[in-house]
């Protein structure tokens, strides 16, 4: 006995378990090899007493398993070939012997790295929309044929008319003074003859520019105005944004963060709301500035016409009412209104030239929806 | 001593069996939740990828747990290849919308058609993708055939299933699952599906009816109320959707036929597989899975409760800042584009969306799993005794569009 526990080390110990105490599959077909491990140099595995495969310890790597399977491949043999041990003895005997065992494992994917590299990507992608994106609208806002916009208007047109009613106010005396009133602003402005306003009979009081130079003022704004400055100064804002190509600049803007935010939300189910929460931070600042180029072109107008540009910010006021109180103002999407009339005013000037429509005509424009 | 039978006699069948722990899963989906707030979303594809491996590896057939091969890194490749393939699309879909749109006003709805079949492509592409990372004793599962194919197949049955209001799903559902199951293969076993629609129509009709009643009844009884006789319309109002108790019960009812129509489905698709001599019989009973719907509902009002809560907090604290009484700054609509407003919620909704995915995915995902593994019979066994690998694994690809494209499938 003294002997033999004396020599042990020497010898190769012997397979612990029963013969035939692991599974292998031999990666080409699905039948079970049950097989004895036996530990040498390298890993044998015996079945029906003869050493039928040999793997290297160092090339034996962890599979997944169920609990209580120890579950291994072997990077030099076939992929699918796979040995499963039950015995707990043995797997620990095994997993002692492969010191590469864990190397590329599943589920050992580094967290940090992936945390890492998620938030780097997310920074760029906000870099991207904070700067890269505004840079791209206002360079290729230019590129932008003007054919282009104007499909991009009658697709917006329909959809417009399609909301709000397609009944268009034409009166013939105020269709006449209204066309009158567009066109000594247009020449002033310096746009072309595929500018085209016109009035749209429903109760919102509001005014806006599609692409490619349609303007529509809703009969419910006209009901608010006193005099023909005032108008003429909304009329001047949109053709500024005309002039501008703002609307094609939103779109490339809009479009291009939305798709960025969205790829970085990805599929948070449901991240709808938060893409729509910072988009409009993302485009208030934005509609801000443009919102603020398109007064000082119409301030521009105004002053070339020799008339005052007052009347634009009394008429705003008094559709909005104050803002102030209302949000916090660096937050708002777009100028607050006291801001927008204090403005107006500090560009009062006494009338120079004629006035822009005479009393008749005026009193036919206010009437243009009958 | 009889004479010894030349044929063996069939082997009994065998259990399907899950040994998976379910604290563990739920440790799992939560760390996964967190783990995609912190990295913005991109932990997903390595979220699934372990939901997966849990899954298959403890789920076994007579002993032999199954194992996913599938890798995070190879769902993110996928998917970075899918942005590839669908940004020139969504921009060439934006301008021919464009185009639709100038001849007529939201002419555009049925280009969403096209990404539908698109969606049906990812579909097939993707469960493509999980099989051929399915392995069960050494031999793997692989698919072929076309997704184009299967796109248009299933294009051709959308229709059918509008034209007949859903009556023809049986029939859809078990003419799409023969192409697929017809090009599933394991190892050099070919698998096909058996099972018929009539079968699926047979237990399931009932459902579809009311369904359809629910809906239309109500409609029919107060139309001819209004048209023929407007003095008897509070009388229509009160047997049909006016009444609280019917609405109650219809409420009710909704989420109860769902679960038992799952369950139907899945016992019917489940009885349906073939690989060669290998069948499934599930005996998942009909109301099986009605409780696990109804604690999906049950957490899902618990959190919306919780969110209405901080919604309010968000509103007062949004009131404060600007100095104005309640009911004046409601009338003024000052919360609509109040950007504070909107960024808090928008902070605040994250952690709920979350929370309600980690709720999904241990009830609808994990849950179903187990009782559907667990009632699963498996008869001739004996012709996967030694079945020979074939086939190739397939890219990640579709999953990555069925990501993008937002579409789910099985």
């Amino acid at each position: 006995m003294s002997m033999s526990m004396d020599s042990a080390p020497l010898q190769e110990p012997a397979p612990p378990g029963a013969s035939g105490s692991a599974v292998y599959f031999d990666g080409s077909s699905s039948r079970r090899h049950l097989v004895t491990p036996v530990f040498k140099d390298r890993l044998e595995l015996d079945e029906t007493g003869e050493a039928t495969v040999v793997w290297s310890y160092d090339d034996i790597r962890r599979a997944d398993g169920p609990p209580g399977v120890l579950r291994l491949r072997c990077v030099t043999a076939l992929a699918l070939a796979r040995l499963e041990i039950r015995d707990a003895s043995v797997a620990s005997e095994l997993v002692s012997r492969c010191a590469r065992l864990d190397e590329h494992a599943p589920g050992r994917h580094g967290v940090g790295a992936i945390i890492g590299w998620s938030l780097a990507a997310a920074a760029s992608i906000v870099a991207v929309v904070l700067f890269g994106v505004p840079l791209a609208a206002d360079r290729l806002t230019p590129l932008v044929p003007q054919a282009l916009e104007r499909r991009f208007g009658d697709a917006a047109d329909a959809q417009v008319k399609a909301f709000f009613g397609d009944k268009i106010c034409n009166e013939a005396a105020g269709q006449q003074a209204f066309s009158k009133l567009v066109d000594r602003l247009r020449d002033a402005a310096g746009l072309d003859n595929s500018v085209g306003a016109a009035v749209l009979a429903t109760p919102i009081p509001n005014a806006f520019a599609l692409p490619g130079g349609r303007i529509y003022v809703f009969s419910g704004l006209l009901a608010k105005v006193d005099n023909p400055d005032e108008i003429a100064g909304v009329l001047a804002h949109e053709l500024g944004h005309l002039k501008h190509r703002d609307s094609v600049r939103e779109v490339i803007h809009n479009g291009g963060s939305s798709f960025l935010i969205g790829l970085l939300f990805g599929d948070i189910t449901g991240s709808g709301a938060v893409i729509f929460a910072s988009r409009s931070l993302v485009t208030a600042s934005y509609s801000r500035e443009a919102e603020q180029d398109a007064d000082s072109f119409a301030i521009d107008v105004m002053h070339r016409l020799g008339r005052s540009p007052k009347g634009l910010g009394e008429l705003l006021f008094r559709v909005t009412g104050k803002e102030g109180d209302k949000s916090l103002s660096i937050l708002a999407n777009h100028p607050l209104t006291e801001d927008r009339l204090k403005r107006m005013n500090e560009e009062d000037r006494p009338p120079s030239g004629p006035p822009l429509l005479t009393d008749p005509e005026w009193i036919a424009l206010k009437a243009i929806c009958g | 001593m009889g004479s010894v039978p030349l044929v063996p006699p069939p082997l009994p069948p065998v259990a399907a069996s899950f040994s998976g722990d379910r604290s563990e899963f739920r440790r799992l989906v939560t760390r996964g939740a967190l783990l995609e707030l912190v990295t913005v979303g991109f932990y997903r594809f390595w979220l699934a990828t372990d939901i997966r491996r849990h899954l298959w590896t403890h789920t076994a057939v007579e002993g032999d747990a199954f194992e996913y091969t599938g890798r995070g890194k190879e769902l993110l490749v996928g998917f970075l290849f899918a942005l590839a393939i669908l940004v020139p699309i969504y921009l060439a879909y934006f301008l021919v919308g464009i185009e639709a749109e100038r001849l007529k006003a939201f002419a555009s709805f049925p280009l969403f058609a096209f990404l539908y079949v698109f969606g049906q492509f990812a579909i097939y592409r993707a469960r493509r993708y999980r099989l051929t990372r399915t392995v069960w004793c050494g031999v793997r599962f692989w698919m072929e055939g076309s997704g184009w194919a299967y796109a248009a197949r299933a294009a051709l049955w959308a229709v059918l299933m509008l034209l007949t209001l859903g009556l023809i799903l049986p029939w859809r559902e078990a003419a799409l699952e023969r192409y697929k199951m017809r090009h599933s293969h394991y190892g050099d076993l070919q698998g096909r599906f058996e099972a018929t629609g009539w079968e699926f129509f047979k237990r399931g009709w009932w459902i579809w009816l009311l369904g359809i009643a629910s809906v239309t009844l109500p409609a029919v009884v107060i139309g001819l109320a209004t048209a023929y006789a407007p003095a008897r319309l509070p009388l229509a109002k009160l047997a049909t959707t006016g009444n609280p108790v019917l609405v109650i019960a219809m409420l009710v009812a909704g989420p109860i036929l769902y679960a038992v129509f799952k369950a139907l489905e899945w016992r019917w698709w489940l009885s349906g597989i073939r690989f060669g001599d290998v069948r499934f019989e599930a005996t998942l009973s009909r109301g099986a899975l009605i409780g696990l719907y109804w604690k999906v509902i049950g957490w899902l009002v618990l959190i919306s409760v919780a969110f209405g809560g901080y919604l309010y907090l968000c509103m007062q604290l949004v009131v404060r800042a600007t100095e104005m009484p309640m009911d004046r700054f409601l009338a003024s609509g000052g919360l609509q584009g109040n950007i504070l407003f909107l960024v808090l919620v928008g902070i605040g909704y994250l952690p709920f969306a979350l929370l309600f995915n980690v709720v999904m995915r241990v009830y609808l995902m994990r849950d179903v799993w187990v009782r559907l593994v667990g009632s699963t019979q498996v008869h001739g066994l004996g012709t996967l005794a030694d079945v020979s690998v074939r086939g190739d694994l397939a890219s990640a690809v579709g999953e990555g569009l069925a990501d993008g494209l937002d579409v789910v499938g099985f």
